[in-house]
């Protein structure tokens, strides 16, 4: 070969690469409607199990659920492979693209919608018809899809619902009586400024955080987020506008941190130090505070989130999905129901902060007990899961409403809540803007 | 490379001669054979095959050098130069994160140069840039002649100075938002002093933020850039500041009229460097400012931008392609400004 035959050779290469590249940008992401897979009534087959992020902390109690089942069901093999959260919703979409989904599937509220909405998932139903009973009403209906009819496409797992954490001694500074914590967003924001008026700036009532914040409250408030088809946004109401025009005005009154209007992450610090009335809404906290500000944990109640007059609550809950097009349905059915059932998932909240979403675990005695009613961690164990009971709806934060819609929706907020933009304008141009983001993403 | 250049000497066809020929030269030769076809094409070719067929020692194809280089040249390709195509390529289209695009031609330019986001993120770029560099180029210099000095014990100072250098960019922020908050060490000092009576919004606000943000990037940097100026100054000539002492200068004329132009070359190539970073900056503003980079997003950079709108499943993989070109573009003028003025310096 000569050189020019060396310099045609690389040429070609480069403009193959080229075409290569542009060709799979072009590559179109329509994935055919999947097959599903037939009952077999015979549970046997390799099936591949794949978690988020419980290596290594859960390693052992995973293996363990694993190898008790492959007892009971020596045809069985389960392979098990755990993911980090980092990036975990863009690998399963594309591996659902390349068709290497796994048998089962651990899903979280938006991966199971990513999944649900584009006809990857088994419907776990009809699968099995008394399967529902088993599961708290409140997480066996989040596994439905809207315009899919009456589906259920994944067995509810672990599950986390939203609490109310507030240091008492601050609550009866500020003339607050500790027994009755706010219960609707009007009645939080009462409550805060209150706290703003007592505390001569030595503590704030809550952290800003209008990313965290939204589109929860709102949801609690009555906005509704999403028209009934769910392509097009709706939150300009006159609701959206009063919780702005309240926001502003308590940051403005000093209710919350200054910086806590860009970002929140040390509000576990701020509220250890006894600097911030409410704390964080997750239970885990809880455990967080026991261990790191003793002082601050023997002044903390718990009480149920604030929810409103719907019934609202956020509940971030765990699944497990059935691919649709599995080889082995009867095993990856039964395996999924196996990992799901009373005493597995018992076992787990005994290891973990989370709730079971299985009806029989969730009445396991350790879930009501609450102690002598001091102890935070005991009494928000008890919280939590009386309100996973009760808990019709929830207030997830729906799909469309992506990074980059709370971004958008979060910049006008912050201008707003900080004075320099108008409540309404700023609620006016945050839709606006979320809209076109909707449009631009649905066009292609 | 070099090493095979130089053994093989002047790179005419005559200093071929087949007696002369050691099995080294051999094989810097077939190295330099291609330079000296381009003289002598035909005659060179014969030469050398008659070369191949009389020594017969060692048997080199012309992709022997190539073997050699090729790993660096895949890393370099696969890693950086095909990256770089394929965003050029993105740029043109509407490419999402998991979707692929189509074809848009200057689509996403227009809507660049038509959003007013974009505008506030070059111009922060940019003013940061411009309030960054002098002071980069500038600060590191002084401090550089203060710790030259020696006295016992200057190396405490030296690496004193050092240490934001090897701090994580993340610990760094950290610190810097507890001296900044409106009940950090700052605020708090000045309010008991009654100096403010409203903490200042070192945080809070767009332009407060980039101002922290870029005490923060000079702060980090002039360690670093020291180092660069103690080794420039350790090149000029002792004797030249003696015969401006003999003549009567002053320290602070000896430092414009000796230092100064000694160390003129480093400046350049420091202010080139600085300004490149500058107009990268995104850690200090995403540690101090938050996910969204100040309030209403008013203290992004670029970079913040693309990754802004880059990242996440609604990523737009086109746009924040074209949103990196724009930005290379930038960081390219000033590059060569930089290159500019250094060779306006040399003649």
């Amino acid at each position: 070969m000569t050189r020019s035959n060396l310099t045609r050779t690389a040429v070609a290469t480069l403009v193959a690469g080229t075409l290569l590249s542009t060709s799979a940008c072009g590559l179109s992401g329509g994935a055919a409607e999947v097959e599903e897979a037939e009952r077999t009534g015979k549970v046997s087959g390799g099936i591949t199990f794949r978690t988020l992020q419980l290596k290594p902390a859960f390693t052992s109690y995973v293996q363990g659920v694993i190898d008790a089942f492959e007892e009971e069901h020596p045809d069985v093999e389960v392979r098990w492979e755990d993911v980090p959260g980092d990036g975990y919703n863009e690998k399963l979409v594309a591996d659902a693209q390349a068709g290497a989904l796994p048998d089962v599937v651990n899903l979280s509220t938006d991966s199971f919608q990513l999944l649900g909405d584009r006809g990857m998932l088994a419907d776990v139903a009809k699968l099995d018809g008394a399967l529902a009973q088993d599961y708290v009403p409140g997480a066996w209906e989040q596994f439905r899809l809207p315009g899919k009819g009456d589906g259920v496409y994944a067995y509810p797992w672990y599950v986390t619902p939203e609490i109310l954490t507030y240091n008492r001694e601050l609550f009866e500074k500020s003339g607050l009586d500790p027994a009755e914590p706010p219960t609707s967003v009007e009645q939080f924001f009462d409550h805060a400024e209150r706290i703003a008026a007592g505390s001569g700036g030595r503590y704030a009532a809550f952290m800003a955080d209008p990313k965290g914040r939204l589109p929860g409250d709102w949801q609690k408030m009555g906005v509704p987020i999403l028209n009934e088809k769910r392509d097009r946004f709706t939150f300009d109401t006159g609701k959206a506008v009063e919780w702005v025009e309240r926001m502003k005005d308590l940051y403005a009154k000093g209710a919350m941190p200054r910086e806590s209007l860009l970002k929140s992450d040390d509000i576990n610090q701020l509220y250890g130090a006894g600097k911030l009335v409410f704390g964080p809404g997750s239970p885990g906290f809880v455990k967080d505070i026991k261990q790191n500000a003793p002082q601050v944990y023997a002044k903390t109640r718990v009480a149920g989130a604030v929810t409103g007059t719907l019934g609202h609550i956020g509940i971030y809950a765990q699944s497990l999905g059935i691919r649709k097009d599995t080889r082995h349905l009867d095993a990856a059915a039964a395996f999924a129901r196996w990992v799901t059932n009373g005493p597995n998932q018992v076992e787990f909240s005994r290891k973990a902060t989370i709730y079971p979403s299985n009806a029989r675990g969730l009445a396991d005695p350790l879930f009501s007990d609450r102690g002598d009613g001091k102890d935070a961690e005991t009494v928000a164990r008890a919280v939590g899961a009386e309100q996973l009971k009760s808990a019709a709806l929830d207030a997830n934060t729906p799909v469309q409403w992506t990074n980059q819609v709370g971004d958008a929706v979060v910049r006008e907020m912050q201008k707003a809540i900080k004075g320099e933009q108008d409540p309404r304008s700023a609620v006016k141009k945050a839709q606006e803007e979320a809209n076109r983001l909707l449009a631009d993403a649905a066009a292609q | 490379m070099s090493a095979v250049d130089e053994a093989a000497g002047p790179k005419t066809p005559g200093s071929k001669t087949p007696g002369s020929k050691t099995p080294g030269s051999k094989a810097a030769e077939s190295e330099n054979g291609r330079a000296a076809r381009r003289e002598a094409a035909g005659r060179g070719r014969r030469a050398r095959a008659a070369m191949e067929a009389d020594t017969g020692l060692v048997h080199r194809s012309w992709w022997t050098p190539y073997l050699f280089l090729a790993p660096g040249l895949v890393m370099v390709c696969l890693f950086s130069i095909w990256p770089f195509a394929n965003t050029v390529i993105l740029s043109f289209t509407d490419a999402r994160i998991l979707r692929g695009g189509t074809f848009v031609g200057f689509a996403n330019y227009a809507r660049a140069f038509a959003d007013p986001g974009f505008w506030v993120a070059a111009g922060n770029s940019v003013l940061y840039l411009v309030v960054v560099v002098p002071c980069l180029v500038f600060l590191p210099l002084a401090l550089a002649v203060l710790v030259q000095t020696k006295i016992p014990g200057i190396g405490i100072f030296r690496s004193a100075f050092y240490t934001p250098v090897i701090a994580s960019a993340v610990v760094v922020g950290l610190i810097w938002q507890w001296v900044l908050r409106s009940d950090g060490l700052v605020n708090t000092v000045f309010l008991k002093l009654s100096i403010v009576s409203e903490p200042i919004p070192f945080l809070t606000d767009s332009t407060m933020l980039l101002v922290s943000a870029m005490i923060v990037t000079v702060w980090k940097g002039l360690g670093y850039y020291m180092v660069f100026y103690l080794a420039a100054l350790g090149n000029v000539p002792a004797s030249l500041h003696e015969a401006a002492a003999i003549d009567g200068a002053g320290t602070v004329r000896r430092f414009f009229s000796i230092t100064v132009p000694q160390v003129k070359p480093m400046m350049l190539l420091v202010g080139t460097l600085s300004a490149i970073s500058a107009l990268r900056v995104f850690t200090e503003i995403y540690i101090l400012g938050g996910e969204s980079g100040g309030p209403g997003g008013g203290a992004r950079t670029l970079p913040f931008l693309i990754r802004q709108v880059g990242l996440g499943f609604a990523g737009e993989t086109g746009y924040a392609s074209a949103l990196s070109i724009l930005l290379f573009l930038l960081t390219l003028v000033f590059s060569l400004l930089g290159r500019r003025l250094s060779k306006g310096d040399e003649t």
